[in-house]
C-alpha cells in the first residue's frame, strides 16, 4: 500500500506539472492540447460561494476519450500532447466511421447524425493513458475469490432467470430507466449527455447527472452515516471539505447497479477541488475488500461546459422495451414453428 | 458513403466497444438485421424526448395507399444544446430513411441512415464538426 499511495502521489503532480485538463469542443484533429502552467495550478483559488464554500457550482462535464484502464500495449502513464491529440483524433475517427450493412453492429441509429460522438461536445482533456491512476498499472486490481465467486452466483441467477430480453425484469437497469451505469457515484462518462450540474447551498451540495436525471443531494453537516440497513441505488452520500477540497464518501449501496462487478459493501470516496475557471479535479478512490484485495483510485477531470442540463424523462419515449419485448415474442413464435416444421 | 469492405469490417469490430459504450439498449433485440429496409416519405410527427427520439413518417405505397411508420433516432439532448429546435426538420420535409424494420414485423424501424430529399446525408446538428462528417475520415 506504502507503494501505491508514493506512485498516486506522484502521478498528482506528473498532472499538475503537465497539466493533464483544459476543454474543448469539437473538432478535436484541429484542436492544439492548452497545457496550463504549473504555476498558474498553484496560484488558482477557487471563487466563494456566499457563504464561504469554494465554488463549485455550474455545468461541467466528464467527457474523455480516455479509457478507464490503460490499453494493452501502452506503457506510459502519461502521453505527450501530441500523442493525446493522436490518441483522441484516432478515436474520434472510429467513432464517425460508418458500420457495414447487414451486420448487427448496423443495427442502430448514427451517433454523428445525432451529435451524440464525442467529438461534437465539450470533453475534458487528460494526458493519462488510463484515468485509473493507482496501482501504477493503470489496470482494475485482479477479483479475488469472493468478488469471483459473487460473480458466478449473479451469472447463475441471471441464467435462472431466463434470456436477458425474454422479460423487462432482465433488461439492463439503464435500458429500464432506472439509472446509468455513469451516474455513480463514481461518476464515469456515459459515453454521451455527459453532463453534470453542481449546486450549492449552506450545508448541502447537490450533483445533478443528465442521463436519466438523477440528483444526488450530499449533506456536509457531519451527520452520521446510515445503519447499513439503508440502501439505495446510488448508495447513501456524506460530504465534508478538507480544505478548498470537497471529499463525498457514499456506501449503502444496494448492490444492483454494482461497479465494475462491486459488492454492496462498496465505498466510493469522491475528491472534488477545482483547479481552474474550467475545470475540476475529481478523483476517486473504490473499496470493496469482498471485490478487491487493495482500493484503487482514478482521475476523471471535469471541464466546464455549457447549461442547462435538460431533462432526461427516460420513460417517455421509451418504447424500445415493448418492441424488444415484442422482439422476443415474435422470435419464440418463429422457434416454435420451426420446431413444429422440423416434426 | 460506405467504406471498402476491407476496412469496414475492422471498423464494425472497433466500432461494437463503442456501441457498447454507448447503447441505452439492444437495438438488435429490437431490431431485425435481416429485414433492411429503405423507407421514402414525409415527416408527419418528430418526438424530441428521450431516451430515443422517434420520427412518424407517412409512407406511400405504390398503389397510393398512406401508412405511417415509426423510426428510431438518438437522444435529442445535445441537438437542443446544438440550438436544434423542431423547426429544423419541420413537419413535411421528405425523407428517405435506410433501416432495419422491427423483429415483430410492425411498421417501425430503426433509422440508420436520414438523408433528406437532395441527397445530403442530414446531420441535425448542423455542420457536425471535424471528424464527425465521414467524408472527412482518412
Amino acid at each position: 500500500m506504502r507503494g501505491g499511495a508514493v506512485a498516486l502521489v506522484l502521478a498528482f503532480a506528473a498532472t499538475i506539472s503537465i497539466a493533464g485538463q483544459s476543454q474543448t469542443t469539437a473538432k478535436p484533429a484541429a484542436a492544439k492540447a492548452a497545457p496550463a502552467s504549473a504555476a498558474a495550478g498553484k496560484a488558482y483559488k477557487a471563487p466563494r460561494t456566499p457563504d464561504g464554500q469554494p465554488d463549485l457550482q455550474g455545468f461541467w462535464t466528464n467527457s474523455t476519450y480516455v479509457p478507464l484502464q490503460r490499453p494493452n500495449g501502452v506503457t506510459k502513464e502519461i502521453y505527450t500532447p501530441d500523442e493525446a491529440e493522436a490518441a483522441i483524433k484516432a478515436a474520434a475517427e472510429r467513432e464517425s466511421e460508418q458500420t457495414e450493412p447487414g451486420t448487427t453492429a448496423d443495427v442502430h441509429y448514427d451517433f454523428t447524425q445525432f451529435g451524440l460522438d464525442r467529438s461534437q461536445s465539450t470533453f475534458a482533456r487528460n494526458l493519462r493513458t488510463s484515468l485509473i491512476v493507482d496501482p501504477a498499472d493503470g489496470k482494475i486490481p485482479p477479483v479475488n475469490a469472493a468478488g469471483q465467486k459473487r460473480q458466478q452466483e449473479r451469472a447463475a441467477a441471471r441464467k435462472a432467470a431466463g434470456g436477458q430480453y425474454d422479460a423487462v425484469e432482465n433488461m439492463p437497469i439503464g435500458s429500464r430507466c432506472i439509472i446509468m451505469g455513469g451516474a455513480g457515484p463514481p461518476l464515469m462518462n456515459a459515453g454521451y449527455n455527459a453532463n453534470y450540474q453542481i449546486v450549492q447551498a449552506p450545508g448541502y451540495v447537490m450533483i445533478l447527472t443528465e442521463m436519466i436525471h438523477d440528483a444526488r443531494i450530499i449533506p456536509l453537516d457531519g451527520r452520521a452515516q446510515q445503519p447499513t440497513g439503508v440502501k439505495q441505488w446510488v448508495g447513501l452520500s456524506r460530504g465534508h471539505w478538507e480544505g478548498d477540497t470537497l471529499v463525498v464518501e457514499t456506501m449503502n449501496f444496494n448492490g444492483k447497479n454494482a461497479f465494475q462487478g462491486s459488492s454492496d459493501n462498496l465505498k466510493v470516496t469522491e475528491r472534488f477541488t477545482r483547479t481552474a475557471d474550467d475545470a475540476i479535479s475529481y478523483r476517486f478512490t473504490v473499496e470493496d475488500p469482498q471485490t478487491w484485495d487493495r482500493p484503487w483510485t482514478a482521475e476523471a477531470p471535469l471541464a466546464k461546459t455549457e447549461g442547462p442540463i435538460f431533462e432526461f424523462a427516460c420513460h417517455e419515449t421509451n418504447y424500445g422495451i415493448a418492441n424488444i419485448l415484442a422482439g422476443a415474442r415474435a422470435d419464440e413464435k418463429k422457434a416454435a414453428e420451426q420446431k413444429k416444421g422440423s416434426n | 458513403m460506405r467504406m471498402t469492405l476491407a476496412v469496414a469490417v475492422v471498423a464494425a469490430g472497433l466500432l461494437t466497444g463503442v456501441a457498447q459504450l454507448h447503447a441505452h439498449h439492444a437495438f438488435a433485440a429490437e431490431f431485425d438485421v435481416n429485414r433492411p429496409l429503405t423507407l421514402k416519405g414525409t415527416l408527419v410527427k418528430w418526438e424530441m424526448v428521450n431516451p430515443h427520439s422517434w420520427f412518424h413518417i407517412d409512407i406511400k405505397d405504390k398503389d397510393g395507399k398512406v401508412s405511417t411508420w415509426m423510426v428510431e433516432g438518438g437522444s435529442p439532448n445535445q441537438l437542443i444544446r446544438m440550438g436544434v429546435t423542431k423547426n429544423t426538420v419541420p413537419v413535411g420535409t421528405e425523407l428517405v430513411v435506410e433501416g432495419y424494420q422491427a423483429k415483430d414485423g410492425t411498421q417501425k424501424a430503426v433509422g440508420r441512415n436520414f438523408v433528406l430529399a437532395d441527397g445530403k446525408r442530414l446531420f441535425l446538428g448542423g455542420s457536425a464538426g471535424g471528424v464527425s462528417d465521414p467524408a472527412k475520415v482518412k
